[in-house]
């Protein structure tokens, strides 16, 4: 009888059914998160602003990052100053959506459902962008940029298309005079460049464009020497630039505020635009540099650089990243203003004697924050934490690199002035 | 005729244990910390004025290690081996990858945990430059944080963690396993878990059953007092 209850328990178990969850074929998902202020639209979930149930209140920050349902895999995504747009690069017909503020049109036209012949002012969720392509179900879009009130799409074989705001030019047509914005229709499309555009920047007001030879070509606002051509003019048609970068290849172009900063293939790093933060006071003491600089920087080869609204990161190819600029940098309460590029430990985004693999594989800059990608997908940021757009779950601005909890692997992240929105691969 | 005085020898019997009594009379022992009935390994025991030293030890608030077995397949409810049965999964679309990116990740949250409940204020220029060296440590109560954890062993269904933590149980760690059986889509029980390190303590310093005598002991104590005088120095300073 003992021998008999001993084996029950066992035989038990080998009798148990067995459940599957998740088999060999089962393949990571790609997902968005987003955080930050959410009565702009930006962040694309209506129920924040309106919302949609008698108990929920609306909610006007978003501290912590929170998934965006989209219904095609996101591969390229931009914040602007209140707005998002979302890319992907499919060959169906709608391949870029848009959020947020819309009174420039900076999310091409609308339409008020209420009205139809106006469009809406505010885009509460990811409406798709209407693009004038002549072959939708053939071309792909590459990547998109947000600036203050404008945005660039880059296509693969139709070259630019650009909407909202051209007060400066920064759309690349001629500046129409008292050209009412909102509720407009325009979408330019900008085909003459030496060669294929591979990249495309906005700036606040201005637009830069690299191409495959490793030229830049830059229109827009130029007063603080944004546009790099060696004058304070707004331009109107997209110019080469030339400077120090003249001959150069350049593979990276990095500009958010009123500074620029390009990286060459050799490593090194030019810089133009505005410099009252000290950003390019390594070699002039003007404020305004409208002709590309080169930066004479000793701290390895550049891989990556991005620029902030006031303060400047790059990425080496050993994995170190250096801050230079004004605000909060990231190395403590203590440093506010630096025109040398001073190093954040590793130390500080991971790396440690139990795992020295990790290493910064991109920088990312919003106005007044940062933030760094790691091999492993982990996301730090620190900055100013404005209306919660940091996503640490705190309302205080953060000092040094901060971890945000992201449930799956970041594989990129697009930094805006209040909100950022990241790409995620689920585990 | 002559006295003589002649010294004969005999023992005396004040010394015989028979006599005296046993040496050590009330001995006080206090324990280190926890380690509970299916876990194994380093136990730290303070004797007589040792215990003082317990108390400063407990404050510093150094990690411990342990080496955690676990199986994927089964889910228990006391989430170890022993325990009744819940459920059963397949488990075969777990790689070595897919595990090391979910200990990364914890890693990850209990990294920001370490630094939340220090109880340092962020803002200041000080708990950056600790943040650097990464000697930021919660230094008062707190629940239970993993600073470190990595994969040894990895050949399915049995998997064996590293793992440094703070302020932890043993029923803590065998969660742990069940959580990320969870997260990897399947279930997993614990199977093993042995601390190997309980502060400056680590496996060589400790006794293991033959040598429980008095002499091994007294030697072990000698061994050790200067690593523990020198890390109370550092620490409590």
């Amino acid at each position: 009888a003992g021998a008999v209850t001993l084996r029950g328990p066992a035989e038990a178990e080998e009798a148990a059914p067995v459940f599957q969850y998740a088999g060999k074929a089962a393949r990571r998902k790609d997902r968005v998160f987003v955080w930050g202020f959410t009565y702009s639209g930006a962040l694309g979930i209506p129920s924040f602003v309106k919302p949609d149930a008698g108990w929920k209140k609306p909610r006007r920050i978003q501290p912590t990052p929170y998934r965006l349902e989209t219904e095609e895999k996101i591969s390229s995504a931009a914040c602007g100053y209140g707005f998002t747009l979302l890319a992907s690069n499919t060959r169906d017909i709608t391949k870029v959506w848009g959020m947020g503020l819309n009174k420039d049109s900076q999310l091409g036209f609308q339409r008020s459902r209420r009205d139809q012949t106006k469009g809406y002012e505010y885009v509460l969720e990811p409406s798709p962008i209407p693009l004038p392509l002549e072959k939708p179900q053939q071309t792909r879009v590459l990547q998109v940029s947000c600036g203050r009130a404008h945005s660039l799409v880059l296509t693969d074989s139709e070259g630019v298309f650009t909407m909202g705001n051209n007060s400066y030019g920064q759309c690349g047509r001629k500046v129409v005079e008292d050209e009412i914005y909102s509720g407009s229709h325009v979408i330019h499309q900008l085909k003459e460049f030496d060669s294929r555009v591979v990249q495309v920047v906005c700036g606040q007001d201005h637009s830069l464009f690299r191409t495959k030879k490793g030229t830049v070509y830059a229109c827009g606002w130029g007063a603080d020497g944004q546009t790099g051509l060696g004058h304070y003019n707004i331009t109107s048609v997209p110019t080469k630039l030339h400077g120090d970068i003249a001959g150069v290849n350049i593979i990276q172009v990095s500009s958010y505020g009123d500074c620029c900063l390009a990286v060459s293939d050799e490593g090194d790093v030019f810089g133009w635009g505005n410099s009252e933060y000290l950003q390019l006071a390594s070699v002039t003491e003007t404020t305004q540099v409208n002709v590309p600089r080169h930066l004479p920087f000793k701290i390895g080869k550049v891989k990556e650089a991005a620029c902030g609204g006031t303060g400047n990161v790059v990425l080496t190819e050993e994995g170190n990243v250096f801050v230079w600029g004004y605000g909060i940098l990231g190395k403590g309460p203590n440093l506010i203003e630096t025109a040398v590029p001073e190093m954040i430990p590793p130390s500080l985004f991971g790396w440690s004697d139990f795992s020295p693999d990790t290493r910064v594989a991109h920088v990312r800059c919003g106005l007044s924050q940062f933030a760094a990608l790691t091999n492993r997908g982990e996301l730090f940021v620190w900055g100013k934490n404005l209306r919660g757009c940091l996503g640490t779950g705190r309302m205080e601005d953060q000092y040094f690199p901060w971890r945000v909890t992201v449930p799956g692997e970041v594989v990129d992240v697009a930094c805006g002035v209040d909100h950022m929105v990241s790409m995620v691969r689920s585990f | 005729g002559a006295v003589e005085l002649v010294a004969a020898r005999v023992p005396v019997l004040a010394d015989h244990p028979l006599v005296r009594g046993p040496r050590f009379r009330k001995l006080k022992i206090g324990a280190g910390h926890r380690l509970d009935v299916k876990a194994s390994g380093v136990f730290v025991l303070g004797i007589g004025h040792g215990n003082k030293l317990l108390t400063d030890l407990y404050n510093c608030h150094l990690t411990k290690v342990y080496t955690v077995g676990g199986l994927f397949g089964k889910a228990s409810d006391d989430f170890s081996d022993t325990g009744n049965l819940v459920e059963k999964t397949t488990f075969d679309h777990i790689t070595r990858e897919k595990l090391e990116r979910i200990l990364a990740v914890i890693q990850g949250t209990n990294q920001k945990a370490l630094l939340m409940y220090s109880n340092i204020d962020m803002k200041t220029q000080e708990a950056y430059e600790l943040a650097v060296k990464g000697l930021i440590r919660p230094m008062g109560k707190s629940p239970p944080i993993i600073t470190a954890i990595r994969c040894l062993q990895f050949a399915l269904p049995e998997f064996q963690l590293e793992i440094h933590c703070l302020h932890e149980t043993q029923q803590y760690l065998r969660k742990m396993v069940h959580e990320i059986g969870l997260e990897l889509k399947s279930s997993a029980v614990c199977t093993q878990v042995r601390r190997i390190r309980d502060g400056v303590f680590t496996v060589d310093d400790a006794l293991p059953r033959t040598q429980w005598n008095l002499q091994s002991i007294q030697e072990a104590i000698r061994n050790c007092q200067l690593k523990v005088e020198t890390e109370l120095e550092k620490t409590l300073a």
